[in-house]
Formats: C-alpha cells, structure tokens, sequence
C-alpha cells in the first residue's frame, strides 16, 4: 500500500518540476524525486530481502540525492549564471502537454503492453511518464544544466522501473550503470563549464552555428 | 589469455602516455600496440574454438570475433595515421604536448571502450560499454576547444545519451520478459537465447523497438542521425575515422544481439520491416544533404548515414543480404577510415574544408591526391573495390526475393549519390593550386596507414579472404538464430 503513495508522490514531484521557473528550484524537485526513488528501493529490498538492492539505494541516496544535485548547484553558483530556466512554453501549457503524455504512456501501455497484473501496467505507465517528462525538460528548457537534470529525470524513471517491475538489474550492470551516469554527469558539468567560458552563456538554443 | 591481452594492451597503452619522452616515440609505441593487438585478434579468430565463455562475463562468438576484428584493423590505421598528425599539430602549436599526450590517452580509452562491446556476455554491460564509447569520445570530439567543436560535444553527449537511455529502457523491458519467465535472473545473451522461444512476443517487440531507437541514434540512423555530422566533422581527424568507421558499428553489433533474440521469438517479419524502414529513411535524408554539401568531412559524415542505412537495409532484407549487410559492415568502415585520412591531409594542407574553395589537390599533394581518387570511387560504390560488391549481394538478395520497389529505390539513391560524391570531390581534386602552396610528400607512416587500408578495399572486392569469409559465415549461422555455433 505504501508504495501506492510513493508512487503517486514521485509523479506528483515530476509534474512540480514541469512548472518550476527558477534553477535551484528544478534541482530541489530533482534531489525530491531521487529520495522518493530511495524510499521505494529500500522498501522493496526490505520485502524482497535482497542485499544487492539496499546497495543500491544507498547509491541512490549517496549519488543522486546528495552529490549530483550539490555538484550542479555549485556549477550554476560558480558560473553565477541567471536563474531563470528560460521556458520554450510557459507552466501551464507545459503542464498540459504533460498531462497528455501521461495520457499517451496509459494508452500505450493498456492497449499495447498488455501485462497481466493491473499494478504492473500502472508502474509501467508511471516510468513511462516520467521518461517522457524527463525529455521534455531537455526539449523545452533551454539552460544547458536543465538538459543535464531532464537526462537525469530519465534516469530515474528508468532506475524506478528496474526496481519495481524486476526487482532490480543483475548487480554488477547496476553498479556499471550508477558509475557510467557519475561520470556523465562530471563531463557534462565539464562542458557546461566550457560552454560558459567560450560563448558567456549556456543557452543551448543558441548553440546553432553547425547546420546542413 | 588471449581476450585480456586485447582489452590489457589499449589500457596500458593509455597509461604510459604520460611517461614515454617524445611525441613521436609515443606515437610510433600506439601503433605498434595496436598492431600487436590487431595480429593477436587474427591469431584468435582462426585458433580459437568458439563460442568462448569466461567467468560468465565475457561471451565470444563468431558475431564478436567479427566486429573485434574490424574494430582492430581500423584501430591500428588511425593509430599510424595519428603519429604524424598529432606531431604536426603540436609542432605547429596548434595543440599543446601535455594535450597531446592526453590525446593518446582518450584514444586509447576509446578504443578499449569499443573492444569491450563485443567481447560482454551480459547485455546490460554491453550497454554500459557503448556509454562509455561515448564518455571517452566526447574530449575527443570536443578536442580542439574551440566554439564549434564544443557546439558539436554538446550536441553529441546529450543526443547519444537521450538515445542510450532509450536503449535501456528496452533492455530493462527484455529484462523484464526474461525474469517472468524464468527463475534465473539474467542478462546474460547465450542464456536469453535459450528462453527467446518462451517470451512475450508482445512485450518483446516493444522493448525491440525502443532497442532499435536508443542504439540506432548511436549507430547515426535517421531521422535520429543529427548529432552525427556536427561530431564528425568536428572531431580530431583521426578519431573522425574511428567515429565513423567502428563506432556506428558497435551500436550495430549491439542492436544485432537483441535482433537475434526477436527474431527468435516473434518471426524474422517484425524486425526485417522495421530494419528496411530505417534504412530506406537514413538513405533518402543523407542523398539530400550530400547533394548540397559545401563541406567535405560532414560530406563524408552523411555518407556514413547513407552506408549505415545500406547496412541496416541488408539486415532487412536477409538471405544473401545479411552476408551483404555483415561484409559491408567491413568495407565501409576500412574505406571510410581511409577517406577520411584523405580529407583530413587536405585539410591541414590548405587550411580550409570548403569543396568550394578548395582546388588542385591532386598537383599540390599528389599521393593523397590520388589516394582520393582512389577512395572517392571507392565510397561511392564502383567495381572493382569492395563496397560495389557487398551493395551488390545485398540488391541481389532483394531482388530474388521479388522486392522490387525497394531493390529500385536503393539502386537510384545510391547512383544519385555516386554522382555527388564524385562532383564534390573532384571539384576539389582537379583544377589549379593556389600559387603559394607548396607540393610537398606525406611522411611514411600516414603512407603506410593509407596503402594498408588500400589493400583490404581492394583485395576484399577481387575476393574475399578465406578466414573472413569464414568468420562472417558463421556470424550469419549466428544471425540465424542457430545459437552455439
């Protein structure tokens, strides 16, 4: 039952990072979402027993919760950029379109997926949703670091839907993949830097000088 | 023994490129590396008895063995045309030696990354393995520091990772088919292929789908090709041919593996439908934009799209045309590499890469001019070099199976694309030099990276050696689905 309520709380963070205006706030719904992930990983190492799956949420808590949103706080404080995210689309259309991807990822998953187990389908539909959000912010946010947060959203509606539908990935490619996404996000923090040196600001739609 | 010589050797080498004195010592120590590694995959693939598993970590079939042996081959060129372009480079102050050194460093794990593709039995890792093909090249991509390479980092890292996460997605969606049917929880190949008859055909085909859209961005299939040109033509050059001539390949070997499973699952109809989609949509955008192409390494760069979208169709197609699809694989990575040698001298010859201005090659620096020529006709598909001949299995296969429509529609894409790459290119080959530029030679080493690469595009389209006819032969009983072989 417990996981109901994570479950609906780790959406409802999602749609508050949708139609948040400012920076600092997006990396507090990030930090918010990752610790719900935490909480439902523990919970469900704590039913299904297993030791590998408690290794990973506190990976979780240690990685996602702690250091990467302290790491882009510190990029965007030390390149003092403005703290307006800059939105393509104003909250509520963005919130809307929202809305309608959640209503795309139910179809799909209902119409076409077709799992056996009614709670299954809804986890599916849910990480689905969250994916897309997660694409969305990169889309339709235009600072560089909002697109590193939209690839980390997608994270973890991905890491939500290993741990709740499979109980989690062998252990090894889970530690792999943990390692993989620090360093990602490292280098892409590098660039960001890089970024603001060459051209004095992080506005990605403005990086358009290669066409054709 | 043997695997972890491969995967020590791009590591130790990455290592001691901080150490050894002389920029150019440290070249010519790289490519012997990557020569010894490169006869050491040849000595594999005809001793070793395959498929080889260890420590149920890796996993090696004729599948891997093929794509370990051109990642090698191309490897080993780019490392011997490396030595004397890194020199000039830090010579001319272009680059300084400390980033030098930390080129040789990135190549190296570069190359290790994509060994490691291959050579995993656990798909998940050869998912972590293809992310980390894109972390080691991002600096490389992004060498020069200037707006433009970083423009074209940018784009690469995050499109690749939009991409990539798509691709976990679908495996995790394997993952999940996997584990309801059976009590063993793994992602290990040879494992799943033993269930693949018992999964979810419906649940299989999406994950499919989501496979074959998160690895077909790194593989550059369009319409998820965008981030490709930028990162070709920005790239340093000689990992420009690395790019283009085994990185696309990986993610093709990775989105093979899950095919294999799909196929084995749901019929061969849903995957061959989907492969001969993307392919025919990677060709017709590339013909557009080679057409208008000003500049000769994102000419190249489309080029890549439009071969990948070759490959991918012979996929589709089946029969002759995946033995097509897996020799073409070959050819156009050695090619390719060697075009993009051959553009690469250019450019650092007259400054420039724009097919406008750029005129006489063939009398300012006569070797690669004709290395060029050679290549140009090559690329775009004549006899007798080797890409003429794997387009041909695959347009044969296609039409002893009565597809005529599709079997037209490549045959008229590739020639329009044959007369535009030949327009572009000897635009820049003939025609009067600038006055102040002087003829000069190419030293030994980039000559021996060009005639090396010469022989296998000339040899594999007079015939195709034994043992590689050999190790694709039993790829395709792989292909097939008769696991074990």
């Amino acid at each position: 039952m417990h996981n109901y309520i994570f479950l609906i709380s780790i959406l409802l963070v999602t749609y508050y990072m949708v139609i948040v205006k400012r920076l600092p706030a997006l990396v507090a719904g990030f930090r918010l979402q990752s610790l719900l992930l935490f909480l439902i990983t523990a919970s469900v190492a704590f039913h299904e027993k297993e030791a590998a799956l408690y290794v990973v949420a506190v990976l979780i808590l240690l990685l996602k919760v702690i250091l990467i949103p302290n790491f882009l706080t510190g990029i965007s404080r030390k390149i003092q950029v403005n703290e307006n995210l800059g939105l393509f689309l104003n909250p509520q259309l963005s919130i809307f379109v929202v809305l309608i991807l959640t209503y795309l990822s139910y179809l799909f998953t209902f119409k076409i997926m077709s799992f056996a187990d009614k709670m299954q389908s809804a986890t599916f539909a849910l990480t689905l949703c969250i994916v897309l959000t997660g694409l969305f912010i990169m889309i339709f946010r235009l600072k560089a670091i909002t697109q590193i947060v939209g690839l980390l959203v997608m994270e973890n509606g991905l890491f939500l839907l290993a741990v709740t539908m499979c109980k989690g990935m062998p252990f090894l490619v889970e530690i792999s993949i943990f390692l993989d996404i620090f360093i990602s996000v490292i280098i892409l923090g590098i660039f960001v830097y890089r970024i603001n040196a060459l051209f004095t600001h992080i506005d990605v739609n403005k990086l358009n000088s290669l066409k054709g | 023994m043997i695997l972890f010589f491969i995967l020590a050797v791009p590591m130790l080498l990455a290592l001691i490129s901080f150490f050894v004195k002389g920029l150019k010592t440290l070249g010519r120590i790289n490519a012997l590396g990557h020569l010894s590694v490169m006869a050491v995959t040849f000595y594999f693939a005809i001793n070793c008895k395959l498929p080889l598993s260890l420590f149920n970590f890796f996993y090696i079939d004729a599948l891997s063995v093929f794509f370990i042996f051109v990642i090698t081959i191309v490897t080993f060129a780019a490392s011997l045309f490396s030595i004397d372009y890194i020199n000039k480079d830090a010579s001319s102050g272009a680059i300084s030696e400390v980033k030098a050194r930390f080129y040789y460093a990135l190549f190296n794990f570069f190359s290790f990354s994509m060994l490691l593709v291959p050579m995993v039995a656990n798909l998940g890792m050869v998912w972590v393995g293809i992310e980390l093909t894109t972390l080691a090249s991002t600096f490389l991509v992004g060498f020069y520091n200037n707006k433009t390479s970083i423009e074209a980092a940018w784009k690469y890292i995050i499109i690749c990772s939009v991409g990539i996460i798509f691709a976990l997605l679908g495996t995790i969606i394997f993952y999940y088919a996997v584990s309801s049917v059976s009590a063993a929880k793994t992602l290990n190949w040879h494992e799943i292929m033993l269930l693949s008859k018992s999964l979810d055909v419906n649940i299989v085909k999406v994950a499919f789908l989501f496979i074959l859209v998160g690895y077909g961005t790194k593989a550059g299939l369009a319409p998820m090709h965008t981030w490709l040109p930028d990162a070709h033509s920005q790239a340093i050059s000689p990992v420009s041919a690395m790019l283009s001539g085994v990185l696309l390949k990986t993610a093709i070997y990775a989105i093979l593996r899950f095919a294999v499973i799909t196929n084995n699952c749901a019929g061969p109809n849903y995957t061959s439908n989907l492969f001969i989609l993307f392919g025919i949509i990677s060709l017709v955008i590339s013909c557009g934009f080679i057409l208008v192409q000003k500049r000769i390494k994102r000419l190249l760069a489309y080029s890549s799209i439009e071969h990948v979208g070759v490959i991918v169709t012979g996929l589709g197609l089946g029969g002759l045309g995946l033995y097509g699809a897996l020799l073409h694989v070959f050819n156009h990575a050695v090619t390719k590499s060697f075009m993009f040698f051959g553009a690469a001298c250019v450019i650092k010859k007259y400054k420039k890469d724009n097919l406008n201005v750029i005129k006489g090659v063939l009398t300012a620096m006569p070797f690669c001019g004709v290395m060029l020529i050679l290549g140009m006709f090559a690329i775009s598909g004549m006899p007798p070099f080797s890409i003429f001949f794997s387009e041909l299995f695959i347009l044969i296969s296609g039409f002893t199976q009565g597809r005529y429509f599709i079997c037209g529609l490549l045959i008229a894409l590739l020639s329009i694309i044959f007369g535009a790459i030949v327009y572009h290119l000897s635009r820049i080959l003939f025609g009067k030099k600038p006055q102040e530029l002087k003829e000069a030679s190419e030293t030994l080493s980039t000559k021996l990276s060009f005639l090396f690469l010469l022989i296998f595009m000339c040899v594999v389209g007079i015939k195709v050696p034994v043992f590689l006819n050999k190790i694709i032969i039993s790829a395709l009983e792989i292909l097939r689905g008769n696991y074990g072989l």
